[in-house]
């Protein structure tokens, strides 16, 4: 594979809201002294009357969202990922997801977090949110997304700006490859084939889809077809494409930088359980906590946790001896 | 405009039995925070909150939000009586497939918030105030929150984030009852100061221990501290917070848990605890046996009636009877509006304005526009037609009706089909005229047959008992069916006012107690009596209690 392009989520962001912003007087930025940092700070000097900055206050970041939000705004609250599920779920659980007969999804907020995942690295275990899938998959109305690339977190900013309900939206603090074209379509409860294969399939979403494919090369000169799957969108999550996937392939891997338990391997799990079970092995954090690792170690860190091609690829090699 | 008095007490009093109800028919709930709010949310549902229960979604509305939600019966009986939905669905309350979720819930169309995960109303209630702001719309928003809930730190997250982004179209309440779940909050978490020992009347009397309005003012809030169970304190607190701009507003409103049923006051136990059925009968009668006191101040210094206004609010009179006298009507001459209206710019307690005049019809407008929010006409000097259009006048100026008879007059027919409609019937228990005069016993007679007329027409006001009225015979009136006590020499002629008025309470409270264990006793024998009597279990309430059962023969 050629070399990747590393593209910044954050600044993509960003961009969109400010987009949004001029087309949309009902959208509206919120922040927890974070601001600079996930870079919603310049949505605030294009919109100032439309941008609130709540200070270290979490709890009150996403009440406010909602009290906007019950009033026709279009709320986007951003922070870190372990500060938002891992803080301040009951407002969100209560505030935001809670339907009412007029409002029957919930209101119109969007969570959108940066520093997802092991992949924060030196700030270390106690910021690495790695359960923030589990916990936002498990609350009613709520949609969750974990973008791969700059070009999902555009379409996929877009995408919940003009659709109405509660949103999740995990983002990378480092440079991400690009995996997507700009033509890429996105759909909620759609996931993409990046690539085809016929005799195993790996799931993976955010920064494991790059490995996935990279995988999938390596397996490729072996003569084992795999296909890839960026699968977005955790929930809903894309039963059909899965189904077929099982059909096909006959045996799936998953991949996240997350537990384990709960996470998108999880979904994946209880979906094709459901409607075809094969085979299943998830890679992840396997229900243990992450720790400090400077930039140039985070690969270190993933390696640990398997979560590396390289696993990828001696996963798929056993998991096809167990093909039904 | 008046003060909307009557109609506010009458609504309060008709959702505090709802709450009763309500709660006793679900088996659990929380009675206590909703009766220490319930003057709160009169003052908001009958006077100051715009909103249409036929159209919950009206985009104009004002928001009100109950971030302390648990005291949800509260909200719902109060939703039901402004038309949001029948009063019979308080009986699904806390039911399977009820809109009426034990906290309040979006399902209830009206609800705005679901409150009840302590701590979170105020910053959802800044959101909705921000969003205001940037449509450019004037709607207010209301949030009522509780003390105990002050422990969630989000409320001062919240608070400093209302007073960075000078939410000014925000008013929160804080219901400060001094009860959390598990004690009083002195003990669990002081606000103000901590409490060693059990005594909570320690918490009340010295104001120099409250500090919770300390603490909202260095956070940058307008802190308005009342009574929070006076009607005129709350709306005057509520005009004031509302025209404040640039800072955000607190009403730190002082209540009582459990606030009109005595052994639910100040008793923690009542926080979420629905009473049995057995003494629910028990508990509407005392329901209905509140009562006011309301000093005569033509009793006093006629040279200095500014003094004796001053002795009856520092003497915490309910409100103040103005015995307005033409020299026509009555023989003597004491004052006209003019004079009310001097009295008006001193204080706000409500005024109650008897007109002892002739045509009352041609006047009743400069009485309205001098400041009174009660005003009571003679039937000797109206008819139907001059009746009417008092009433409709009055209403229209969210002004108590008030109709009075003298003593050797009976309700006349025409009035029967304004009974529903009068807030306050008079029966005078002297020939009017002046005062010192003493109670004439033909009324318990009178009341009697009274009685039964209003009974027949659903009369809904109260009775105030006028003339003579003394230590000796005001229980006897309470037992007559008066609500309220006009108090002319007994009270203003006495040097301490404030303690004239509290004997007179006192006085009333036995006898309340006294009907009640008839009740008990009628209802359930013994056994009904000592379970009422165990339940009185603050203070020295239950000695006192048993003591009076124990002469009636109770026990």
């Amino acid at each position: 594979m050629n070399p990747p392009i590393m593209t910044d989520m954050r600044s993509e962001y960003s961009k969109i809201l400010i987009e949004l912003g001029r087309e949309n007087p009902n959208i509206v930025v919120l922040g927890a002294d974070t601001t600079d940092s996930l870079k919603t700070s310049g949505f605030g000097k294009v919109f100032p009357n439309r941008f609130f900055n709540v200070g270290i206050a979490e709890a009150n970041l996403v009440s406010l969202s909602a009290g906007l939000a019950s009033s026709g705004k279009i709320s986007f609250a951003s922070t870190y990922a372990i500060f938002l599920p891992g803080r301040a779920v009951d407002q969100i659980r209560n505030g935001i997801a809670y339907p009412s007969p007029a409002n029957k999804k919930g209101l119109n907020v969007k969570l959108v977090v940066s520093h997802g995942g092991l992949s924060v690295g030196p700030d270390g275990g106690s910021h690495q949110q790695i359960e923030d899938i589990a916990i936002m998959r498990a609350i009613p109305n709520f949609r969750v997304f974990i973008p791969a690339d700059t070009f999902a977190v555009s379409k996929l900013t877009r995408l919940m700006a003009n659709e109405y309900g509660p949103f999740y939206m995990r983002m990378t603090r480092s440079n991400t490859p690009v995996v997507h074209s700009e033509s890429q379509d996105f759909q909620i409860g759609k996931g993409i084939t990046v690539r085809d294969g016929s005799d195993c399939t790996i799931v993976a979403c955010g920064i494991t889809v790059r490995m996935a494919l990279e995988a999938a090369e390596s397996l490729q000169q072996e003569g084992i077809s795999c296909r890839v799957l960026d699968m977005f969108s955790i929930k809903p999550i894309d039963a059909e494409l899965l189904e077929k996937a099982a059909r096909e392939t006959g045996c799936i891997i998953t991949c996240e930088e997350h537990n384990i338990l709960g996470g998108m391997g999880s979904a994946v799990a209880e979906s094709v359980s459901e409607r075809y079970p094969v085979p299943i092995k998830r890679i992840g954090a396997q229900d243990m906590f992450g720790e400090s690792a400077r930039d140039n170690e985070i690969s270190l860190l993933l390696e640990k946790h398997g979560i590396t091609s390289f696993n990828m690829i001696k996963q798929v090699k056993e998991i096809r001896s167990r093909k039904l | 405009m008046g003060l909307n008095y009557y109609q506010i007490k009458k609504n309060v009093l008709r959702a505090r039995k709802l709450v009763i109800k309500a709660t006793n028919n679900a088996g659990s709930g929380h009675p206590g925070g909703s009766f220490s709010m319930a003057e709160l949310l009169g003052c908001l549902f009958y006077k100051h909150l715009r909103y249409d229960s036929k159209n919950p979604e009206w985009d104009d509305r004002d928001r009100l939000i109950l971030s302390k939600g648990h005291a949800a019966p509260g909200l719902f009986s109060n939703m039901a009586i402004a038309g949001y939905f029948p009063e019979s669905e308080l009986d699904t309350l806390r039911k399977f497939g009820s809109k009426l979720q034990g906290h309040p819930d979006l399902k209830c169309p009206g609800v705005e918030f679901c409150g009840g995960s302590l701590g979170t109303g105020l910053s959802y209630s800044i959101g909705v105030a921000l969003a205001a702001k940037i449509d450019g719309k004037n709607h207010h928003v209301y949030t009522i929150m509780g003390d105990g809930e002050s422990d969630e730190g989000q409320v001062w997250e919240a608070a400093m984030t209302a007073a960075k982004y000078q939410v000014d179209n925000l008013t929160a309440f804080l219901d400060r009852n001094f009860i959390q779940q598990d004690s009083y909050t002195e003990k669990i978490m002081p606000l103000d100061k901590k409490l060693d020992g059990d005594d909570i009347s320690e918490m009340w009397k010295d104001a120099s221990r409250w500090k919770t309005g300390d603490k909202w003012r260095s956070f940058g809030w307008n802190v308005i501290e009342i009574d929070g169970h006076r009607i005129e304190q709350i709306d005057a607190a509520i005009t004031k917070a509302n025209s404040i701009k640039g800072i955000p507003s607190i009403i730190i409103a002082r209540t009582i848990k459990g606030k009109g049923v005595e052994h639910m006051e100040d008793n923690p136990q009542w926080h979420g605890k629905a009473p049995d059925s057995d003494v629910f009968p028990i508990i509407n009668l005392e329901l209905d046996s509140q009562f006011m006191i309301a000093p005569s101040i033509i009793a006093g210094d006629m040279t200095n009636l500014e003094n004796e206004v001053k002795r009856c609010v520092t003497g915490r009179a309910d409100y103040i009877h103005l015995d307005v006298m033409d020299g026509q009507f009555v023989s003597t001459k004491t004052f006209d509006h003019i004079k009310i209206k001097e009295l008006r710019s001193l204080t706000i307690i409500p005024f109650d304005s008897h007109l002892m005049i002739n045509d009352p019809v041609k006047h009743v407008r400069d009485y309205v526009e001098a400041g009174s929010d009660i005003i009571t006409v003679h039937v000797e000097v109206c008819d139907e037609s001059s009746f009417g259009e008092i009433h409709d006048f009055l209403k229209q100026n969210q002004i108590g009706v008030g109709l009075a008879i003298n003593p050797d007059t009976e309700l006349p027919e025409w009035s029967y089909k304004f009974i529903p409609a009068i807030d306050q019937l008079i029966v005078m228990s002297v020939v009017p005229g002046k005062s010192g005069q003493k109670y004439i016993e033909e009324t318990h007679g009178k009341m009697n047959r009274l009685n039964t007329i209003l009974n027949e027409h659903k009369f809904s006001g109260f009775i105030e008992a006028d003339g003579g009225v003394t230590l000796d015979n005001i229980g006897s009136c309470f037992i007559d069916g008066a609500r309220s006590f006009v108090g002319g020499s007994a009270i203003i002629g006495k040097q301490d006012v404030r303690s004239a008025i509290r004997d007179f309470r006192n006085q009333i409270l036995k006898t309340k107690r006294k009907i009640l264990l008839d009740k008990a006793n009628e209802l359930g024998g013994s056994e009904l009596v000592k379970k009422w009597i165990g339940l009185h279990v603050v203070g020295e309430k239950q000695e006192q209690i048993k003591k009076i059962a124990e002469e009636a023969g109770y026990l």
